[in-house]
């Protein structure tokens, strides 16, 4: 007997042979992000997604001046 | 030499210490559709991801073990872990924005966050931190 690795999708535990793996990268810069996105002929059937944040967000303190 | 002028950077640190550290903290996710931002005093349920495919309503517990930080006249602080949302997670629709916000003060809204719009399908959201400095920190009184 011959294991076949499995991936859980919508779809339930699907063979990964019979799904189509289309990596994703988006690069700006506020983040960089992974997409694992796994097709079933033409449908999504799971999709990961993995965001790096590069920056947070900041907030200027003002000192009024007294003149 | 002369003179400079500012906010000091000691009491930014305060102000930013007063409202993170020790907070026990959740990030919500928002869908594309949403109109939920910086003018938002306290978490809303509004334009939030449906509680369905395993995303919980009000979202991920953000794990805050740092404090405050300063260099020079920058107060910063950062999670200290990656927020991770619940396995083989699916939206119910495109979200593009993360409100981490404070369960310990009636819910206050502490930012706003661009993810780029996404979706999720029987798969793992994981939100990993920048860098916890006066540069990069997550939110960052300067």
């Amino acid at each position: 007997m011959s294991d076949v690795p499995l991936i859980y999708t919508s779809k339930g535990n699907l063979p990964e042979a019979s799904l189509r793996f289309e990596p994703v990268w988006e690069d700006n810069p506020d983040f960089t992000k992974f997409v694992a996105r796994y097709w079933l002929d033409d449908e999504v059937v799971k999709e990961s997604a993995f965001v790096l944040s590069k920056r947070g967000v900041d907030s200027s303190a003002i000192a009024q001046s007294f003149i | 030499m002369a003179n400079t002028f500012g906010i000091s950077g000691v009491a930014k640190q305060a102000a930013m210490s007063a409202i993170l550290d020790a907070k026990a903290l959740k990030a919500a996710l928002y869908l594309v559709s949403g109109t939920t931002g910086p003018t938002n005093a306290t978490y809303t349920a509004t334009g939030e991801l449906a509680a369905t495919g395993n995303y919980v309503a009000g979202g991920a517990t953000v794990t805050n073990a740092n404090t405050a930080g300063l260099t020079t006249t920058t107060a910063y602080w950062s999670p200290s872990a990656s927020i991770v949302y619940p396995a083989n997670m699916t939206s119910s629709a495109a979200f593009d924005m993360v409100m981490i916000y404070s369960t310990t003060d009636a819910n206050r809204n502490i930012g706003c966050y661009n993810l780029g719009s996404q979706t999720i399908t029987a798969g793992l959201l994981t939100l990993t931190m920048p860098t916890n400095d006066a540069s990069t920190g997550v939110v960052r009184f300067a």
